[in-house]
């Protein structure tokens, strides 16, 4: 397939590959104390799984999976304010279709439209406003969730609701930013990450500026990469490249989709309708700095947490469920205790594995078959 | 061309603008060589933060105050039955928590206001060798508890602090001093965790939010709030209480 196969070539897969295995070796990592670089993005987590390049790259080099799933690092009580909302009477609750599954500490969305509530899985929030227009009697409520790269999209569909006077349309609002968590990340005691692969989609929105401070205050390497294999393992290089010269900068492999200075367009939506919150909670890693917006008072009428009664509640996840460490690297998905046994995506326990961006999704799905053989050896 | 590139500038700025909304460590920054106009925008950050958590703080305590004041109310009668009758107060938390458990012993004890009696109280994280014998030999969810049955009376109080309501050793040692027949209190927030939900927690004042500084501030303010009424309900029996009997020695 024209533009796909391209980035999918074996052939420019092991030539990077033999790339990297050389800088590895030169950097001096051994299997025992490995370079460790963070995919930021859960699009990478997946990708490296799919395509086994976890399995291709040397064993002194470590893929840790970051927390750029926001399937994943939604938590549980947040789930629970959607199904609260989701049973009030005249309601229609509408969601992208990973979220139906995520568990709330009474259910998921999946089973509480089982009970009767009204939850419709959509493919965009315009087609969540198309419904609203259809059902003027309704209240139709859609759950807005995602990074940058989804806020544009609900932005503009509230604007498109205020354009067209669609009064019985809301959003519950759980939009986040990967930025201030990398810098969470970054403070955490401990922190052992060389090196970043940046969230590709989040810099198509966002820009490469917000990503600067990574190597200019933290002196670590950050390549902004595509979701291709070829695109992961160049980004990768670079970022090896970077550690070899000494010099940490912020690179853009992406360049094919990602304009350094953002969209501005979409930004511009982003600000109108959105502000930042003080805190927003995360699954795992708790309450961080300016990490999540809402909707701005102008948008009011639009703001299912303003027009509904949401529980609002903090609930812990369950005692046996290790996602908190798995996102932040502490422990890998199959050493959770309950990970392939009471836990896998037909029944999850954890958010991980729930969305195919997750970490454990993607090792139950990819990484439980026999390891590859690796094709190249160090230089 | 000129409206080209016209409408490019315009996008840069937007794009610009709208980054320093989302992103605040990139508002705070400006154009290099203008650390004037950087050092306003810092500060202009700075208080807006600043205003920002203030307002927050204030709103989270109304909310408390307007929704359960009659707990705070109910909290004060248990104090002030209990000290009437020659109870003790024994307060514990853990961290910042532990840091409230022990300035409202201290408030009792150490009365700032003149004319007000000092009321006996003690806070259960003071005594280091035995928090470390406890939590060496049993565990740390015990090094509350575990000091109960020396300590307490039936007709005590015991008030157990944690901003999530689910620290373990906090609840233990409720659950404890609820089987010595003391009278139990907690001051939590977020949901109440374990600790509201604990059949042995006679009172729970729950703060509703999530962010634990917010959480502690209105602990603070609910013990204060509590030290005045209860001296405000001792008030009028102060020669009843010293002519009543002296607490039992151990």
């Amino acid at each position: 397939m024209k533009y796909v196969d391209e980035f999918r070539d074996p052939l420019a897969a092991r030539a990077l590959l033999r790339e990297i295995a050389g800088a590895t070796a030169r950097l001096g990592a051994t299997p025992d104390k490995p370079l460790q670089i963070m995919e930021v993005c859960g699009g990478h987590t997946h990708s490296i799984f799919r395509y086994a390049l976890k399995d291709l790259i040397p064993p002194a080099l470590e893929f840790v999976h970051g927390p750029g799933c926001p399937v994943c690092v939604l938590p549980m009580g947040r789930v629970d304010d959607c199904i609260a909302i989701a049973r009030q009477p005249g309601v229609v609750f509408t969601t992208f279709g990973d979220a139906m599954r995520v568990p709330g500490s009474k259910g998921s969305l999946l089973q509480a439209r089982a009970d009767g509530a009204d939850v419709r899985m959509v493919y965009s929030p315009l087609d969540a406003l198309e419904i609203a227009a259809a059902n003027p009697q309704r209240e139709v409520v859609f759950f807005a969730l995602g990074f940058e790269t989804t806020m544009p999209s609900t932005a503009m569909t509230v604007l498109e609701a205020e354009r067209r006077g669609i009064a019985n349309f809301s959003l519950f609002c759980n939009h986040i930013t990967i930025v201030p968590t990398i810098k969470a990340i970054l403070d955490s005691p401990g922190m052992t990450i060389d090196g970043f692969l940046g969230p590709g989609h989040v810099a198509m929105v966002s820009g490469t500026a917000p990503f600067e401070f990574i190597a200019a205050e933290y002196g670590r390497p950050l390549v902004i990469s595509g979701f291709e294999p070829t695109d992961i393992l160049q980004s990768l290089l670079m970022v090896l490249r970077q550690l070899e010269s000494g010099h940490a900068a912020v690179e853009n492999q992406y360049a094919r989709l990602v304009d350094p200075g953002g969209n501005a367009a979409a930004l511009d939506a982003i600000t109108r309708v959105f502000e930042l919150r003080e805190f927003f909670e995360w699954r795992g890693l708790g309450s961080i700095d300016h990490s999540g917006v809402r909707v701005r008072e102008t948008y009011a009428t639009f703001d299912a947490e303003r027009r509904f009664a949401v529980p609002g509640a903090r609930i812990a996840d369950p005692k046996s469920c290790q996602c908190g460490e798995v996102l932040k690297g502490a422990i890998k998905p199959p050493q959770c205790k309950v990970f392939g046994t009471a836990c896998t995506p037909q029944t999850p326990l954890g958010a991980l594995m729930v969305s195919s961006e997750g970490a454990c999704a993607a090792y139950y799905q990819f990484a439980r078959r026999e390891p590859v053989i690796p094709i190249v050896e160090a230089a | 061309m000129t409206e080209v590139n016209d409408d490019k500038a315009t996008a840069a700025k937007t794009a610009h603008a709208a980054l320093g909304g989302l992103y605040p460590h990139l508002a705070a920054r400006s154009a290099p060589g203008d650390d004037a106009r950087e050092a306003l925008r810092l500060e202009a950050a700075l208080r807006d933060a600043m205003v920002a958590k203030w307002r927050d703080s204030v709103a989270v305590k109304s909310r408390f105050f307007e929704s359960r004041g009659g707990d705070v109310l109910r909290a004060a009668h248990l104090l002030a039955d209990s000290f009437r009758a020659g109870g003790r107060l024994y307060t514990m938390g853990n961290g910042g928590s532990s840091c409230d458990a022990a300035h409202v012993a201290v408030e009792f004890q150490h009365p700032v206001t003149a004319g007000r009696p000092a009321l006996p109280a003690h806070n259960l994280a003071q005594d280091m060798a035995m928090l470390t014998a406890v939590g060496n030999d049993v565990g740390f969810a015990e090094v509350f508890a575990r000091q109960m049955p020396g300590l307490l009376r039936p007709g005590d109080v015991a008030l157990g602090v944690s901003t999530s309501g689910n620290a373990a050793n906090v609840l233990r040692g409720l659950e404890a001093a609820h089987e010595l027949g003391a009278r139990t209190l907690a001051l939590v927030g977020g949901d109440g965790g374990a600790t509201a939900r604990s059949p042995c927690v006679e009172l729970c004042l729950r703060v509703d939010s999530d962010s634990i500084h917010r959480i502690q501030e209105t602990h603070v303010a609910i013990y204060h709030v509590l030290w005045d009424l209860v001296h405000s309900l001792l008030a009028d029996d102060r020669p009843a209480r010293a002519a009543a009997p002296k607490r039992r020695s151990k």
